[in-house]
């Protein structure tokens, strides 16, 4: 991580400098010993559905049950195949994939022309596009739902996309970057006589692949974890997404038939895309970040 | 900046702009503009149209129902920042200060930033069911009587700490960045005056993070009042007894519950009032503290 680095660095050059004073913020057993039980905390609840993901009926009312089963294999399997988990799964990866290269490639084309044309009224377009930050989902799902009933697209794949495709976030994030990209290397570009396309294919792309990567792992947990939305707009199983598909999962909870292992099998199962590529590309995301602030 | 831009063909930029421009004029600005109409009329399922001027506007100003959920939301956003920083700031501090094992510590915690809502919510009302909770029974030897399905207060501390946890990741995700930005000589001056431990959190540290700790307050209390959605229909239902009412939920209660979709757009256009003031004064404050040196 950038950040880890950079401070691994000035630890370095503080040693060379004045070992004295280094020693003073050694850290202490207590720092470690506070750290160990903070982030035991921060672990706990998802350690948990883990361990009960793995178990028989799920049923865990003491510290001493925590304890990991040996019915994981048929958990996974019960949550994904017989109540269709793999289904809710394989759509919200759909919804994901669409969002991500959606908005990925309609925000590339709009920050390059907001930063490389020379055009009238550019300004008053970025303004337009920026002021979609007041309008997040939570504002206007009540017309939303009425809009999509109007074009027909509600409980479709169209319905829990399109709408996101736009992001003034992602545009701005681009924006920023390229304004970062040296002009000498736009000028010499300029003075090869490279087209539009060419300069974003090979001068612009390969020279944002760290943040075109930070803002996919944004834009991919973002639209992953959506779960207003599509619980509104999508009202059958087969099109429905993991976020809202793990209460089905929950079995007939009236009837006392509630399996937890279940729910937290299904649970697992929807943590870990985010999870994991949040932690694989953890440098290009937290690098993106430090853009967003600015 | 003008030397970047290289192109002046403006139907070129017109056509990269122009998917990024549709898709917020039909999915964000157009439902904006229809909650706004909508909300001048009693509608309900959408039809029936008939124009009431300011009679929603008007149920709004005196439902003593609708005021309770709004003093709520208020006093949870201030509960989830509050909770939200303190927590993140006092890890983020550890963490800076440790020389060993800062990368594992780092993404330790930092990994709810990937959780979604939903899966939050799930593993909470498992650990702390009433009944079969596995940490109920600890708590209830401390001499609490765990009760959160029928004591409005239990109900709202439990969707308050659901909701800080999974927002601690974000935060220090920021948060170290600009800890780390924290000039070496002043953590070396500050300890050869004496400055140590918390006091020099307190006194040295969030001083200079002044910046980024405000940016986080805007965007923590943007998240407690409209990402907090899941929490509260998995956790709570927003009861018992509206103990847990926040207004996204009020909202969505009023459209798809109820389907006043004439009260529910006066209610959409109350939120993005809100959300307008709230960034509203991070861009005047963040304007503010440019020359600061974040």
């Amino acid at each position: 991580m950038v950040e880890l680095l950079q401070y691994a660095k000035r630890r370095a050059d503080a040693l060379r400098g004045n070992s004295a004073a280094e020693t003073t913020y050694d850290a202490k057993p207590g720092t470690h010993l506070q750290l160990w039980l903070l982030v035991f905390a921060v672990v706990f609840p998802i350690a948990v559905a883990v361990i009960v993901s793995t178990k028989q009926t799920g049923v865990v009312t003491s510290l001493g049950d925590l304890l990991p089963g040996s019915y994981a294999v048929e958990n996974y399997r019960e949550a994904l195949v017989d109540y269709q988990f793999g289904r809710f799964m394989w759509n919200s990866l759909a919804m994901s994939l669409v969002i991500v290269v959606g908005k990925l490639v309609v925000s590339v084309f709009a920050a390059m022309a907001i930063v490389y044309y020379r055009v009238p009224y550019k300004d008053l377009v970025f303004l337009f596009i920026l002021f979609t930050l007041l309008l997040p989902v939570p504002v206007r799902f009540i017309p939303l739902f009425q809009l999509m009933n109007d074009l027909g697209w509600s409980n479709t794949i169209l319905a829990i996309t399109v709408p996101y495709i736009a992001s003034a976030t992602t545009v701005f994030i681009l924006r920023q970057h390229f304004l970062s990209i040296p002009t000498s290397i736009v000028e010499t570009a300029k003075l090869d006589g490279v087209g539009p396309l060419r300069f974003m294919l090979f001068v612009l792309l390969p020279m944002s692949k760290g943040v075109l990567v930070g803002v996919s792992i944004i834009m991919f947990v973002y639209a992953w974890n959506q779960y207003l939305w599509p619980l509104i707009i999508i009202d059958s199983e087969a099109n429905q997404v993991a976020q809202v598909g793990l209460q089905l999962l929950q079995g007939d909870v009236q009837g006392g038939q509630l399996s937890w292992s279940l729910v937290m099998a299904g649970s697992t199962l929807t943590l870990l895309p985010p999870l994991l590529l949040m932690i694989v590309f953890r440098k290009p995301l937290l690098e993106t970040f430090s853009i967003q602030q600015k | 900046m003008s030397t970047r831009e290289i192109f002046d063909s403006r139907i070129e930029s017109g056509l990269l702009l122009l998917p990024t421009l549709l898709v917020s004029l039909v999915f964000l600005y157009y439902p904006t503009a229809l909650a706004i109409r909508t909300s001048f009329f009693d509608s309900s399922f959408g039809q029936g149209d008939e124009f009431v001027g300011l009679k929603n506007y008007v149920t709004l100003l005196t439902d003593s129902g609708y005021h309770s959920s709004l003093l709520l939301s208020v006093l949870f956003a201030a509960v989830v920042v509050v909770g939200v920083i303190a927590v993140s700031l006092y890890l983020t501090f550890l963490i800076h200060e440790v020389d060993t094992g800062q990368g594992l510590y780092l993404i330790s915690v930092i990994w709810p930033y990937a959780l979604p809502p939903a899966v939050g919510a799930l593993v909470f009302l498992f650990i702390v069911h009433p009944t079969l909770g596995v940490l109920t029974g600890p708590i209830e030897a401390l001499g609490v009587d765990v009760d959160w399905f029928n004591n409005g207060p239990q109900a709202f501390v439990v969707v308050a700490l659901a909701a800080i946890w999974k927002q601690i990741g974000y935060n220090v995700i920021f948060m170290i960045a600009a800890m780390n930005n924290v000039p070496n000589t002043l953590t070396e001056t500050a300890e050869l005056d004496g400055v140590t431990g918390l006091r020099r959190l307190v006194s040295v540290y969030v001083p200079i993070m002044t910046p980024t700790l405000f940016f986080l307050v805007i965007i923590n209390t943007i998240y407690a009042f409209f990402s907090t959605f899941a929490f509260v229909d998995l956790l709570t239902s927003g009861g018992p007894s509206n103990a847990t009412n926040i207004l996204i939920f009020d909202l969505y209660q009023e459209g798809f519950s109820f389907f006043n979709f004439g009260v529910a757009s006066a209610k959409s256009v109350v939120l993005f009032l809100l959300v307008g003031v709230l960034m509203f004064v991070q861009f005047r404050v963040t304007d503010e503290y440019s020359y600061y040196g974040a």
